[in-house]
């Protein structure tokens, strides 16, 4: 009990193998050792118990019995008065005994204390059957013939070791012996016991309990070890699982010394560098944010004035050799000013700053808006712009500035890489969750085309698609190029 | 008729000095401001407002709001050299246009144009499209060459306007739709296109085949005066 006391009031300090070590040790050396005390304690408090009673008259059953066949023997040829007051003065002496006499003629004459459960006439069989009964009952009885002082019946356990293990001689009694009939002497089987022995049941039982409460404890302790062990692991796991508004772990008060303390620390010098680290990242992202908004910035106004002076330029008269750069340089300025604004989209796309707000989006609408917004570019560039989407009901669970954009990035290319094939169909399919596609007669992906770039543009649409749980599949080859949209999942 | 004047607010010199021109050449008024902390006042007499978005100080967009504010009948168009989705819909929160740098002064001068029309200061020109004479102030529409009126139900003169607004733009049935009808499209409806047909038939010298208001096949509807 007292290391129930010990363990919260130097908890932690010493490691979890230590005192994991000392719950086993005193299991397998001092369980045994107290089982051992608890079993000597028992045996002695025994002994002193039965010591307290002193001897009693019936803790020998060979004496007992003798003394019942001397009262037997003297019991010959007296009257009847007489015998009955011997049988008396017998039995006051041993009041625990209750006797009985029957005569010659199987009738019972007296019993002492008076009973009414006896038969009144006893037959031959119905002795045998009250023998039969007292040889292994919890009355030990013992059965002498009047006037004969040899020849005796007793019962008794098997574990009594004194006097016939089963025999009873009374049923081969001659007649000649059984001329004067019988008495019989009764006394609870206990009595006849050492006390040692007859306290047997009270101190086992005793000795049960104090094993039981010795494993309690044993029990109860390993348990706490546990659940303690238990708790503080479940606390740690909890502040992993649920981090604070930030998106990252929270550190945790150490709740001890031992591994799991300390395994606490390390977890709170992590969770701390998480924090810097996201912290110095957030910084290092705005810096890099602000940087590439001041130099798209910073590009854009020296792009939009050489665009204003080459727009002035077109209305000075030419040749056609300096209309013809002047289209050139004007392509150009458009494909970097692009290029500007992909790069400053992908960088917030990157960061997930791109603002993302979900909404039913009508997608044969939607797509027919940015149609109508593309089709003069596509009209001026001779390339036709078909459009089949109508009866096609898809709606999507996406941002619409977002698909717009997707839209926007798709057409451009087409219109940028594959105006030679001078065809561009948009299509929109409602089948599987909805279909977007895309397609044109160029030259292909991977033929060589003068205003390729690095792609942003189709790395933007990956980006975005795959936030917006859709797919971009693509189909390229020398007879053109098949952009589709796809949903990822549908029901 | 009175000169339409623009206010314009730009801090760089060589793109406002060149703007300012290209602008003034087009015939109309040009007030240029550096930065936009006098713009408030100066917005009094102007009929649209041009703003660049970064300005120094105050931002475009806290500039723009202000004169929003306090006038909410003058059409403000954002300049910018920022295109990104998100500043473009904080843009058009308030601004009645953005367009983004670098732009064809062309394209620019078409969308000021559209604005003026849409505030109602083109109001009073007619306007013309094919041998029809339009006009929004008074909505009356008329053949130009035989001086007769013709009779259009106000959805179907609203179908025209709002072409009209849109000049060489398409616009889809569902954008029509819920500008002339003010409800939201709801898919599958054929209003737009029966209105249409009987537009034509109204307004069209060959109704079979159509030459003032386009069909874009599977995408929309287009005017394109000249």
């Amino acid at each position: 009990m007292s290391r129930r006391r010990l363990l919260p009031r130097l908890p932690r300090r010493s490691s979890l193998l230590a005192r994991y070590s000392a719950i086993i040790v005193s299991a397998v050396l001092v369980l045994p050792l107290l089982l051992a005390v608890v079993g000597i304690a028992t045996t002695v408090s025994t002994a002193l118990m039965s010591s307290d009673r002193g001897d009693s008259p019936y803790r020998d059953p060979t004496k007992l019995r003798q003394s019942w066949e001397a009262v037997a023997a003297s019991l010959g040829g007296i009257p009847e008065a007489e015998a009955a007051s011997r049988l008396r003065d017998w039995q006051a002496r041993y009041p625990q005994t209750r006797v009985f006499r029957i005569d010659a003629q199987g009738r019972l004459r007296e019993s002492y204390p008076h009973r009414e459960d006896l038969p009144t006439q006893w037959t031959a069989s119905g002795t045998v059957e009250f023998m039969k009964k007292a040889v292994n009952g919890p009355i030990f009885t013992v059965v002498a013939f009047v006037g004969s002082g040899s020849k005796s019946g007793s019962s008794s356990g098997s574990d009594q070791g004194t006097g016939p293990t089963a025999g009873f001689n009374a049923g081969s009694a001659s007649s000649s012996d059984s001329g004067e009939g019988f008495i019989v002497m009764e006394i609870p089987r206990e009595l006849t016991k050492p006390y040692a022995q007859r306290g047997g049941r009270v101190s086992s039982t005793v000795y049960a309990v104090g094993v039981l409460t010795l494993l309690g404890v044993f029990l109860a302790v390993s348990f706490l070890f546990f659940t303690r062990i238990r708790r503080r692991l479940v606390r740690l796991q909890q502040a992993m699982e649920q981090p604070a508004g930030s998106g990252l772990p929270q550190p945790i008060e150490p709740s001890g010394d031992d591994e799991i303390g300390r395994l606490e620390r390390s977890f709170s010098a992590m969770a701390r560098q998480l924090e810097e680290g996201r912290q110095r990242e957030a910084a290092e992202e705005e810096l890099r944010r602000e940087l590439i908004a001041k130099l798209s910035h910073d590009v854009r106004t020296p792009l939009t004035v050489i665009r204003a002076h080459a727009f002035s330029l077109e209305k000075e008269p030419l040749r056609e050799s300096g209309r013809e750069s002047l289209r050139v340089m004007t392509a150009k300025l458009d494909y970097l000013s692009q290029l500007m604004e992909n790069l400053f989209s992908y960088n917030l796309l990157a960061a997930g700053k791109y603002p993302y707000r979900p909404a039913r989006t009508d997608v044969a609408r939607l797509a027919r808006e940015q149609l109508a917004a593309w089709y003069p570019a596509f009209e001026q560039a001779g390339v036709e712009l078909s459009s089949e989407l109508e009866g096609q009901a898809v709606y999507w669970e996406v941002d619409p500035l977002w698909l717009e954009r997707v839209l926007d990035n798709l057409l451009q290319n087409a219109l940028r890489h594959a105006a030679s094939g001078r065809f561009v169909e948009v299509r929109l399919d409602e089948r599987e969750g909805g279909r977007l596609s895309v397609a044109d007669r160029g030259p292909g992906m991977d033929a060589p085309s003068p205003g390729k770039g690095s792609g942003l543009g189709l790395q933007i649409v990956r980006l975005m698609l795959a936030r917006m749980s859709l797919r971009l599949v693509t189909e390229s080859g020398p007879g053109g190029t098949i952009v589709t949209i796809e949903a990822t999942s549908y029901f | 008729m009175e000169i339409t004047k623009l206010l314009y607010i730009e801090d760089d010199p060589e793109i406002g000095g060149w703007l300012a021109r290209d602008l003034r050449e087009r015939g109309y008024e040009v007030e240029w401001l550096k930065d936009g902390e006098k713009a408030e006042e100066r917005a009094e007499d102007a009929d649209l407002a041009l703003l660049d978005v970064m300005l120094p100080g105050l931002d475009g967009f806290t500039v723009g709001q202000k004169l929003k504010r306090r006038h909410p009948q003058l059409p403000v168009l954002m300049l910018s050299a920022r295109a990104t989705v998100e500043d473009k819909v904080q843009g058009l929160a308030f601004a009645d246009d953005y367009v983004t740098k670098p732009f064809h002064p062309d394209e620019l001068a078409a969308r000021i144009e559209v604005l003026l029309r849409r505030s109602g200061k083109e109001g009073e020109r007619p306007l013309r499209l094919g041998h029809l004479l339009v006009r929004p102030q008074e909505l009356t529409v008329t053949d130009a060459e035989s001086g007769e009126e013709i009779a259009l139900t106000p959805k179907q003169l609203q179908i025209l306007l709002y072409l009209l607004r849109n000049d060489g733009r398409i616009r889809t049935k569902e954008q029509i739709y819920e500008a002339v009808w003010g409800e939201p499209y709801m898919e599958g409806d054929k209003t737009v296109m029966v209105h249409i047909r009987y537009l034509r038939e109204r307004i069209e010298r060959d109704p079979a085949r159509p030459q003032l208001i386009e069909t874009v096949r599977g995408i929309g509807y287009r005017v394109r005066s000249t």
